[in-house]
């Protein structure tokens, strides 16, 4: 691919990103992947960890936003707090176990001791600073601004912009439905995360996520081993849809499957009488009529733009560090006082995205190929053009297509270049528009 | 070290039932048990790194209970006591 340099205005764009294609130099330039870090990573809201990861006064864990290191940690009171993990002495991250309980952090390097809240307390030998008035202004860099959703934390570095729930815009019914499937309403994510490191650029994982074309071809295998009916709700024949749901989130809506075939707890491949506990505390939770509904539609499969993609059972963290590097942290979802169900849950997780998981490998395989591709010299682009002849508006406004069409990917895409089009200026960014229709969107 | 403290009773010799539990994090490293050499029973503080050990007696323990929020930030500055330079050694 022939380097680029940032586009400056939306002609220039237009080289670039079409509806329907993309220029393969937006995976590969290091310019560009400079420039999202700061109009994207670095402004619009991030997700970074869930409330659970931290349940008691103290607790903290050590997340990212992209490339930059973060401390998520709860005070005494409670509080949550993302915290740079860089000392503001000379830089040392102050943090390096991946979870721990302390009130305070020590600095490895020459002792700078800083409270969970990001205050300095002090460093050895304090005369050597003549007095520590300066103490004030060497607190730990904090992310601007922080908010959580159904439990899920997420940071913006910008100081101004929409508040989180107006960025989740349509994608906060994904997080209502996950929720909705645990008796407490609570999630547990303690299972621990695994990371997988893959030698492509983040926005293949970002579109790959929703795409409901590969499947068939890449998943072949462990759908077969695992004698599994996923391929098929991603067949040509599936009634499932792929929605925008505006924002840059998108989805693979299997519901439509799953009230067809109508078997409780077919969505998470078995039958509601192997697992009584979990349904007999659902049943009470939300009597048996809802119960049975939240059973058959199964957990949501969203992408929440840029790094969040719940995975029905899973969820996936991407952290981009170069241009052609990037992270997935991944997890297995836990629902709080559901020991029977998460056994399956964290079962099933390590058979897709374990070390010797079949699942996440395959995709890994293909971003890497990916990126290996995109750098050809010819052709340029990349086509997005599936389904555009049978887009369509669902019952709330969003647009939808067939499982396999790549409506998710032309709207990410629309997304980044209203994103990136608004240049680095005072990191005010328009709330995403979210269709009104029937007003059942949040 | 001139001022660590002798230990009062080699951990191997305390009482039954008196395990030490080690409390560590990526921060510090602290062995507890409970001394019953005095008059009355007390927690032994041993720092794991450099062998520092201090006591707390129980009225001292119940008073950390009801410490407010912040009210240790003074004695977690390195500077308050452990490291400043009038008690720096040769
Ligand atoms: S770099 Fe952290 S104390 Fe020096
Ligand atoms: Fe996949």
């Amino acid at each position: 691919m022939t380097p680029t340099t940032v586009p400056a205005d939306s002609a220039a764009w237009d080289a670039l990103i079409e509806p329907d294609r993309v220029h393969g130099s937006l995976y590969t330039d290091p310019a560009i992947f400079d420039a999202e870090m700061e109009r994207i990573w670095y402004r619009t809201w991030v997700y970074v960890g869930h409330e659970s990861e931290v349940p008691q006064p103290n607790d903290y864990v050590v997340k990212s936003i992209g490339p930059q290191p973060i401390i998520m940690s709860r005070d005494k009171q409670g509080e949550i707090h993302l915290l740079l993990n860089r000392c503001t002495h000379r830089a040392n991250l102050v943090c390096d176990a991946a979870k721990g309980n302390s009130s305070a952090f020590r600095c490895p390097y020459h002792g700078w001791t800083f409270s969970n809240t990001g205050k300095l307390l002090g460093y050895p030998f304090n005369s050597g600073y003549g007095g520590t008035e300066e103490k004030r202004n060497l607190g730990l860099g904090r992310v601007a601004r922080v908010a959580s959703y159904q439990g899920f934390v997420f940071g913006s570095f910008a100081e101004e912009g929409p508040t989180l729930e107006e960025h989740l815009g349509g994608a906060t019914d994904a997080f209502d439905r996950l929720v909705e499937l645990s008796p407490t309403g609570k999630l547990d994510i303690s299972a621990g995360w695994l990371q997988h490191e893959a030698k492509a650029n983040w926005k293949m994982l970002v579109e790959n996520e929703t795409d409901g074309y590969h499947p068939q071809f890449v998943h072949a295998s462990i759908f077969s081993v695992a004698k599994s009916g996923i391929g098929d709700l991603y067949g040509e024949k599936s009634t499932a849809v792929s929605r925008d749901l505006g924002g840059g989130h998108t989805e693979n809506d299997l519901r439509p499957e799953f009230r067809r075939i109508d078997e409780p707890m077919g969505w998470f491949g078995t039958t509601a009488d192997r697992l009584p506990e979990y349904v007999e505390h659902l049943q009470a939770a939300r009597g048996p009529e809802r119960a049975r509904e939240i059973m058959i539609d199964g957990a949501p499969h969203v992408m929440v733009y840029p790094n969040l993609f719940i995975a029905e059972i899973q969820l996936f963290v991407i952290q981009p560090l170069a241009v052609d590097r990037t992270v997935q942290h991944v997890t297995a979802i836990q629902y709080e006082g559901e020991p029977q169900l998460n056994r399956r849950m964290l079962q099933q997780t390590i058979g897709s995205v374990g070390p010797a998981g079949l699942l996440l490998a395959d995709d890994t395989e293909m971003y890497e190929r990916n990126q290996r591709g995109v750098h050809a010299r010819t052709p340029e682009w990349l086509v997005l053009k599936r389904g555009t002849h049978r887009e369509r508006r669902d019952g709330d406004g969003f647009t939808i297509g067939d499982a396999t069409d790549e409506v998710p990917q032309r709207a990410i895409w629309r997304h980044y270049r209203e994103l990136m089009e608004a240049g680095d200026g005072d990191g005010a960014v328009a709330p995403p528009a979210v269709p009104t229709a029937n007003g059942s969107v949040r | 070290m001139s001022e660590r403290r002798e230990r009062s009773l080699p951990l191997g010799e305390a009482a039954a039932g008196d395990t030490p539990v080690e409390l560590v994090s990526e921060f510090a490293a602290v062995s507890l048990v409970v001394d019953r050499d005095g008059n009355g029973p007390r927690l032994r503080i041993e720092d794991l790194k450099t062998g520092q050990v201090g006591f707390l007696d129980p009225l001292e323990l119940e008073t950390l209970a009801w410490l407010p929020e912040g009210a240790l930030h003074r004695f977690l500055d390195p500077s308050f006591h452990r490291w400043r330079e009038e008690r720096e050694r040769g």
